[in-house]
């Protein structure tokens, strides 16, 4: 395969080929999702949407990435990370101290449901095959360790008793690297050989186990070559446990905490294998015998500036790895001011229609007289006066609207400046860029806050930046992106995203119409002239009262909310829509559903978190069918 | 399995296929004398449904003329639920060719009651002895309104009991009404959030001892298709891509519109080699066969040393088409190297309104024969 142009397209792990290359992409911060404490000897669950980077991190414990880092570690872009995994134990001077073994979920685990056999067959059956798959796995990542040639260098293994105490399970099972290799082998294709042939078969002469006796092996044993142990830690990684059927999930985990294994157990996962139920109680539930359960989307929800830190590092590191190299940035080719002379002409005239049509509202209106003549409204550029006075206007209507103003005293200018708070800023930006056409969605800070805290989305939005840079370069015109154009690309991204959820979502036709209804509720809610939830709504909430009756669906009358409460599992398992529980507010607590940012940018929304508007279940019912109805101009605002 | 083997001489280097007017032709000629015939095909709204069973009723002959009615239920979710009026027009249609009692159905459960997908397993079993087809001379498997998940392992099935019971008199036929036109109506919607193997091509791709394997997907384009494609991928993780593009094709720049569409897919995200595209026309499976067969060949033998290579196909083409990726899978299943057809199921389809009322002679019905007397 060639070498990459634009290296942010490189999306997922298994992308980036080699291990150098995905070393010099993968930036450290994204380690600071994992514990501090536990990491390597309780068993941690990783859940999150696709694409937020769950199977990266885990590839960085493979022996063959840790053996890179290593070799790496003196380089620029190997440094910090090899300092961040020294800390952690994985990785020193003299080489990697941890045995890392991934193994994907994602094969033939659920196949084994389909077959004609009880359940405890059933599950003897995934056993089996998993124990094959975790031995197997374990033997390879320690010839890799080693840098042996493989298979040749299995014989030099030897799986040496730690203690006494032996279990009668592990009886048969053979302590050489070569011969248990082949007895995982002929474990493995007997019974996939089996479930891959035309049917109909007989399941009762396939082998397989009651247990993971892996993890009891590799608990009781030790793995050395030529006489040494080959790490100070060994860690097995179970990826894509979604694909793993709920009857399989329910019975793996506990069979792991049973095991009480002696080594790291990491589980990751996507929000697709949760229930309903599992999905719309996300945040609610700690991790008991596991270590908390790391989501990762909300992780880098509750610290925005980290994640903007994470994602513009992984922006530079993909931009210094492009082909031509002539782009070691994207932060700094983002333009982020509209005050060059262009910006500025464009501003005049804005300003121009702003103060006129304020003027005419408050022509005859005496309460208005001092505001007009406040100095900050005459200070500044013309996009800070553009705002100034966008944001008098806001605050023009919501006198003009309220029902308390019996009299027309003329209110002064330390009212208006008490008034005019950094919201009603924003909303001014946001409305001036709304009605002007000028650009809102550019800059750095927004196009991480539009990545929604998913990794992938980021490299989506940022690659189509740095696709229109790399063509700039090729032109030999300098590689800069106008806040217009930034703007005009990532609205289409958001075009595009939207038009993608029919073919990403469960339940799709019901998500798009519930996610339009959501997005038209916020818009028209926003741009109600006097910004009421300044600088605007992109999200909503219902009560954990409410959520209670999604989840149990107890009464007869709230059996009408299933669909919703499918459509909303499916939007939170996309990272369409992202929940926050218990939220308090107005004396209740809430569970606050927020749009993903770059559906925000579709539907022309700000991109902060905490402008949101309560709704009862049967308003949101009939958000799905027939579909949010925007009020008649007449009509209050809900 | 073993690996590292080169593919045996093709089985089907010399095929039957025929089209249109010849196609017709053919068929008179060969049910020219008294056969008796079992006509399977998938219940669905495409308006082609009937029209393999109508041109074999109209051609006549003698001998029974029973029809399996392969039955799938997409579930409440389905997209393709909108169109239940269509699915009885055709039905109505059906009863009107063939009696009443020669029609019989069989179901596909498309869905675990735990909600996964179980289709190819499913529809792998719809026939499960050789004699069920003891009172027939010729099988006929019509695809045009079946989904890929069916009939690719009811075919594979077929043909497995046909191999296995030594029958070399009885004719296995696959019939599709082709449409471009009509195909660019009909779109799937809300794919699977993963891909997965059809039953029983798993290919051996799922095993931990064969993961030092290289492996080589090669997945045959149409129009269309880049999610399916980009969780094909995640599943299979190739080491090398060789897609296969139709062409020639009817219309000569679809293979660049292809190029084009999949440009960032293909090029800028999986970093395509521009030499490892295979051509093969749009029209004959059996010259997308031969080229699948030798690409696969070819790459076992340069990676022999390497203990052979996993190979992964994968059909977001045309249906006609896809028959060569089942041909190539089952053969080289048979032979024993591994070989697996990576899919992408949908909840279901969604037509556009004009798809119903575009005339059915747009559509052109191809036949092919897989066994039978004309192979003895």
């Amino acid at each position: 395969m060639r070498e990459s142009r634009n290296p942010f397209r490189l999306r997922a792990s298994e992308q980036i080929e080699t291990d150098a290359m995905f070393i010099r992409l993968f930036e450290p911060s994204m380690l600071e999702l994992l514990p501090q404490e536990g990491l390597w000897d309780r068993p941690q669950i990783l859940r999150s949407a696709p694409g937020a980077g769950k199977t990266s991190l885990l590839r960085l414990f493979t022996p063959t990435a840790l053996l890179n880092l290593h070799t790496l570690r003196t380089h620029d872009f190997g440094q910090a990370l090899f300092q961040k995994l020294s800390s952690m134990g994985a990785v020193d001077e003299s080489g990697p101290r941890l045995l890392g073994v991934l193994l994907s979920c994602a094969r033939n685990y659920a196949t084994l449901e389909d077959l004609d056999c009880d359940a405890s067959r059933k599950t003897r059956l995934l056993y089996g095959l998993l124990n094959a798959r975790i031995l197997l796995a374990t033997l390879r990542g320690a010839v890799a360790l080693k840098r042996l040639d493989y298979p040749a260098g299995l014989s030099r293994i030897e799986l040496v008793p730690k203690s006494e105490k032996k279990s009668e399970e592990l009886a048969n099972i053979p302590t050489n690297g070569k011969e248990l290799h082949d007895w995982a082998m002929q474990l493995e294709a007997t019974v996939c050989d089996a479930i891959d042939s035309f049917g109909p078969f007989e399941t009762a002469a396939l082998p397989g186990h009651d247990t993971l006796i892996s993890l009891l092996v590799l608990k009781e044993r030790e793995v050395r070559i030529d006489g040494t142990v080959v790490a100070d830690r060994l860690l097995i990684m179970l990826d894509d446990v979604h694909k793993l059927t709920q009857r399989q999930r329910e019975s793996l985990f506990p069979t792991i905490l049973d095991l009480r294994p002696s080594c790291g157990f990491w589980i990751a996962e996507r929000f697709e294998a949760l229930t309903t139920n599992e999905m719309l109680s996300l945040g609610a539930t700690q991790g008991r015998d596991f270590g908390d359960v790391i989501l990762l989307e909300q992780f880098w929800r509750q610290y925005p500036k980290r994640f903007e830190h994470l994602v513009m590092n992984v922006a530079d590191r993909r931009a210094g790895a492009a082909l031509d190299g002539e782009i070691s940035t994207l932060a700094g080719c983002l333009g982020d001011s509209l005050e060059d002379s262009k910006g500025t002409e464009k501003h005049r005239e804005v300003l121009a229609k702003i103060k006129d049509r304020v003027e005419k509202t408050a022509a005859g209106n005496s309460v208005f007289t001092h505001w007009l003549i406040a100095p900050h409204l005459y200070k500044g550029t013309a996009r800070e006066q553009a705002l100034a006075w966008r944001a008098l206007e806001i605050l023009m209507q919501r006198e003009l609207n309220s029902s308390q103003r019996a009299f027309d005293f003329s209110l002064s200018i330390n009212e208006l400046e008490a008034k005019d708070g950094s919201d009603v800023r924003n909303a001014a930006d946001l409305f001036i860029s709304d009605e002007f056409k000028l650009p809102y969605y550019f800059g750095p800070s927004r196009l991480a806050a539009l990545s929604s805290s998913n990794v992938e989305q980021f490299l989506h939005l940022a690659g189509d930046e740095f696709e229109e840079l790399v063509a700039q370069a090729l032109l030999k015109k300098e590689p800069l992106l106008t806040p217009e154009r930034q703007h005009a690309i990532l609205v289409k991204g958001a075009g595009s995203f939207w038009k993608d959820i029919p073919r990403r979502a469960r339940n799709a036709r019901e998500v798009l119409v519930f996610l339009d209804s959501i997005g038209r509720f916020c818009r028209w809610t926003t741009y109600q002239p006097n910004a009421p939830y300044s600088p605007g709504v992109n999200g909503i909430a219902i009560s954990m009262a409410d959520r209670e009756r999604l989840l149990t669906g107890a009464k007869p009358k709230d059996r009408q909310y299933g669909k919703l409460a499918d459509v909303l599992a499916s939007c939170l398992a996309q990272n369409l829509l992202d929940a926050t529980l218990n939220y308090k507010c107005k004396g209740a607590n809430w569970m606050v559903l927020y749009l993903n940012r770059l559906l925000c940018a579709h539907f022309g929304l700000p991109l902060g978190y905490g402008g949101f508007r309560e709704k009862k279940l049967k308003d949101l019912a009939t958000w799905l069918d027939p579909g949010y109805r925007e009020p008649k101009k007449d009509e209050q605002l809900i | 399995m073993s690996t590292g083997i080169v593919p045996p001489s093709p089985r089907w280097e010399n095929y039957i296929l025929e089209s249109g007017p010849n196609l017709i032709e053919f068929f008179g000629s060969h049910f020219s004398t008294a056969r008796d015939v079992c006509f399977i095909l998938g219940k669905g709204f495409d308006p082609r449904m009937c029209s393999g069973v109508e041109a074999l009723i109209q051609i006549g002959g003698k001998g029974r003329r029973d029809v399996v009615l392969v039955e799938y239920d997409e579930g409440a979710a389905s997209p393709s639920n909108a169109y239940q009026g269509f699915v009885d027009r055709n039905l109505k249609q059906l009863q009107e060719l063939v009696s009443e009692k020669a029609i019989s159905s069989r179901s596909v459960k498309m869905f675990s009651d735990d909600g996964r997908r179980t289709t190819s397993r499913s529809a792998e079993g719809l026939f499960t002895s050789i004699d069920e087809f003891k009172p027939y001379g010729d099988v006929v498997v019509d695809i045009s309104s079946m989904p890929r998940g069916i009939y690719v392992p009811l075919i594979a099935k077929c043909l497995h009991l046909i191999d296995t019971s030594g029958r070399k008199d009885l004719n296995l036929h696959v019939i599709v009404s082709e449409s471009p036109h009509l195909d660019g109506q009909i779109y799937d919607e809300g794919p699977d959030e993963t891909a997965d193997y059809i039953h029983p091509f798993r290919g051996g791709s799922d095993r931990e001892g064969s993961g030092k394997q290289p492996r080589v997907w090669i997945p045959i384009l149409g129009e269309g298709q880049v999610v399916q494609l980009k969780r094909i991928y995640d599943l299979v993780v190739p080491d090398e891509i060789a897609p296969l593009m139709p062409s020639p094709s009817l219309d000569p720049r679809r293979g660049d519109d292809l190029a084009y569409e999949y440009r960032e897919l293909l090029f800028d995200q999986l970093r395509v080699e521009p030499r490892n595209i295979i051509y093969a026309s749009e029209r004959n499976p059996f010259e997308a066969y031969r080229q699948l067969r030798q690409t696969i060949g070819h790459y076992q033998l340069a990676l022999a040393p390497l203990g052979g290579c996993l190979s992964v196909l994968s059909v977001v083409s045309t249906k006609l088409l896809s028959v060569s990726a089942l041909l190539t899978a089952y053969e080289l299943k048979q032979a024993k190297i591994n070989i697996g057809i990576a899919h992408v199921e949908s909840q279901g389809y969604r037509a556009d309104d004009s798809c119903f009322e575009t005339k059915k002679s747009q559509a052109v019905l191809f036949g092919m024969v897989l066994t039978g007397e004309y192979y003895a």
